[in-house]
């Protein structure tokens, strides 16, 4: 467990004087998101998740089983993701290829996807492990796809930046920002079609929200009331670039005023808090009143993609050159996850013992699938010529013939 | 049956499996989607269909009629894309990218029954740069996991739009404007099907194999009489679909012929005729070759010059008569 470290906490009084929406700076944000964190921590018994800009959000409005479940789900994402990272670095089973981690940002994928029904379809990014895992996605099968592995989702085609899972409404992880805001407008446009309530999410970070993909989808969800959500998980960089070097907004929810459409922005480290504001959204877009667009604000506590300024054991990745160690310990602070447990445990709807025991089982299940990974076979090369069209193969034509 | 442009033979294809499919849906710009027949009916798909899968008059924003179309598809339904022709690309990288890509990618779990219907203009005078071009079926026909039809005439553009609508791949379906009317022929009014990746022989022969497709082949089929006149033989053969490119036939027809000329509308680098030239090379050596292309210029605006530069008629005489005497 990781202290606060944010230097200011901002008073009750100050909370109730800052205006509903807008005007906050990513640093005042964090400062405001700390204090909601130490009031949630301190004042428990007030079963409240999240207070102020109209997040309020009470533990009763959810069954036991929910809160546990996203728990849950959120420890399934960090420890996988976490078990990854150190097999990373460990060296020892060979692992290849690209690696981008949500750790940190799992409030956000658990809190909106947890808010979805089964045949409801996600189109996720290069950062989507956590989406995956959110919408069911089988551990087995991933831990596979990550060793390159037959037994993998994609069948050893894809690896991290690509896994999907159709049969269950996940159109695909994908290694190219923003075209998830088209797809999701499409297949919102075909639950339309097929007269069905389904509704359609696309996930980008911040970065996604700077080419015209990402206006293009809102824009027809807007004009044709599509059931469609967009998520952008701001974590503060894209890449290495903060966010107000790349971007005129400060929250990027703001574009949703100028689309006429539902837009809200949320303390994104926050699971309940963006499960309610998930929920609304939700409720709009079965209901045929179009889209929504949510800012999640959040942070990667890892680097953009692979393993610089990780270590072994240590949650977090420091030294970085664009952004302090003081600003990562201060995100730390926010872990969702410990922020849920503590408020599961303060509220009495789960013991200490229990949460434990949540931890064990996850952490069973994700060893079970790093084994299921090692002891599969790898790929045929051969099998590359495969899946270019249904039903046959390329030929090869790497060898000169004579 | 009757004498149908190819408009109008493609809406009938659409019609038909839209009636099937209740699901089957086309977003497009601008033109809505309305044809008649010489006998006087008419085809409106908007007025049949709807507003929900013929949105009318959709957005200049070719993206969105593409990759929403994706998105549509990857969901299990069968979309149509219709992008006019100074746009050929561009959608490139969502096609590159995205759709080309997605099954092999998954492993093979996404179905992508897609049809993007391309609109080309062609080598017209007039227009000028963005609107006379062609040839962008090659850099589409270069992408793994799209195929790509370009249809001559209406009786193929049916049965080969039939044919990409019931393909679960995506399929880039080039429609180019000398080839809406460009040769007349009777068009069947119940649905067919031209499997993908057929070729045609237009016309057998045993002196020299003429290859062209889209406004090529009608270019060739306007010289055959003359070539015929010349006293050439030629085996006139459209591939009607350049992925898969149906290279069989053409390798069979030149070693018969020992000669093959290949006419293209595109540009002289790094377009068709140099692929299916190359294919026939390493399979018949020996053979002769020739190619007829459109400079590796802009399509200019002035009459004198786009003509004079395209690849006709008189053209394609001329290097035929030049392969008989090499």
């Amino acid at each position: 467990m990781h202290e606060d470290k944010s230097e200011t906490v901002m008073t009750p009084d100050e909370e109730t004087k800052r205006p509903a929406r807008g005007g906050v700076s990513r640093r005042n944000f964090l400062q405001f998101a700390g204090a909601v964190g130490a009031t949630t921590a301190f004042v428990s018994k007030a079963r409240v998740a999240s207070a102020g800009n109209g997040w309020t959000t009470s533990l009763d409005d959810f069954p036991k089983e929910k809160l546990v479940g996203m728990y849950r789900t959120m420890l399934k994402s960090r420890t996988w993701e976490d078990t990854f990272k150190e097999l990373f670095l460990a060296g020892k089973d060979g692992l290849y290829g690209a690696f981008h981690m949500s750790i940190g940002m799992e409030a956000s994928s658990v809190g909106t996807i947890s808010a979805l029904r089964e045949d409801d379809y996600i189109a996720s990014n290069h950062r989507g492990h956590s989406h995956l895992i959110a919408k069911g996605g089988d551990l087995n099968k991933m831990s596979a796809e990550l060793f390159f592995k037959q037994t993998g989702y994609n069948k050893g085609f894809g690896g991290s930046m690509h896994i999907t899972d159709v049969s269950k409404g996940i159109l695909g992880m994908n290694g190219i920002i923003g075209p998830q805001y088209l797809f999701a407008a499409g297949a919102g446009y075909s639950a339309k079609v097929r007269g069905t309530d389904q509704v359609a999410v696309a996930f980008g970070g911040d970065g996604s929200v700077n080419n015209g993909w990402y206006y293009s989808g809102l824009r027809n969800a807007a004009l044709y009331k599509l059931p469609m959500i967009a998520i952008v998980e701001n974590n503060g960089y894209q890449i290495a670039m903060p966010q107000e070097r790349t971007n005129n907004l400060r929250n990027l929810s703001d574009l949703g005023a100028g689309l006429d459409i539902a837009y809200e922005t949320v303390n994104g480290m926050d699971v309940l808090a963006v499960h309610t504001v998930m929920q609304r959204a939700v409720a709009r877009a079965r209901a045929g009143e179009g889209p929504t667009l949510i800012e999640t604000k959040t942070y990667r506590f890892m680097d953009h993609s692979g393993l610089a300024g990780a270590k072994p054991g240590v949650l977090g990745a420091f030294g970085l050159p664009y952004r302090s160690d003081s600003e990562v310990r201060a995100w730390i602070a926010e872990d969702p996850i410990p922020k849920l447990r503590r408020q599961l445990i303060a509220n009495d709807i789960i013991t200490d013992a229990e949460a434990d025991q949540v931890v064990a089982e996850v952490k069973q299940l994700v060893d079970d699938s790093i084994e299921f990974a090692r002891s599969s076979p790898l790929t045929i090369p051969e099998a590359g010529l495969e899946n270019v069209f249904a039903g046959t193969s390329v030929k090869a034509s790497q060898f000169v013939g004579i | 049956m009757s004498n149908k442009n190819s408009t109008y033979a493609i809406l009938e294809a659409i019609q038909h499996e839209m009636r099937n499919d209740p699901h089957l849906t086309m977003l497009y710009e601008y033109q809505r989607p309305v044809a008649a027949d010489p006998l006087g009916n008419v085809i409106d798909l908007y007025k049949e269909f709807g507003d929900l899968r013929i949105p009318d008059w959709g957005p200049i924003d070719e993206e969105w009629l593409l990759g929403g179309a994706a998105g549509i598809a990857m969901t299990g339904v069968r979309a149509i894309s219709h992008l006019p022709s100074m746009t050929t690309v561009r959608c490139f990288e969502l096609v590159f990218n995205q759709v080309g890509k997605l099954r092999h990618m998954t492993g093979g779990q996404v179905n992508m029954p897609l049809v993007v219907w391309q609109d080309a203009s062609g080598r017209r005078p007039g227009s000028a740069g963005q609107h006379a071009d062609a040839g962008q079926e090659a850099l589409y026909a270069a992408i793994p996991g799209v195929k790509v039809v370009i249809p001559a005439n209406a009786y193929d553009a049916k049965g080969l739009f039939t044919a990409a609508l019931r393909d679960p791949d995506p399929v880039i379906f080039f429609q180019y404007g000398a080839a809406i009317n460009g040769v007349q022929i009777d068009v069947p009014d119940d649905p067919y099907v031209i499997p993908l990746g057929e070729a045609a022989i237009r016309q057998e022969g045993t002196d020299l194999t003429i290859v062209g497709y889209g406004p090529a082949a009608v270019e060739i089929n306007k010289a055959a009489p003359d070539l015929k006149s010349f006293g050439i033989s030629a085996e006139i053969i459209d591939p009607r679909t350049l992925k898969p490119l149906p290279i069989d036939p053409i390798i069979a027809s030149v070693r018969k012929t020992g000669r093959l000329l290949v006419v293209d509308h595109g540009h002289e680098s790094h377009g068709t005729a140099s692929e299916i030239i190359a294919r026939v090379a390493m399979a018949v050596p020996g053979a002769k070759f020739g190619r007829s292309t459109f400079p590796d210029a802009p399509p200019p605006g002035a009459r004198e010059m786009i003509a004079w530069m395209t690849p006709d008629a008189p053209k394609v005489v001329e290097a035929s008569k030049k392969m008989m005497q090499a």
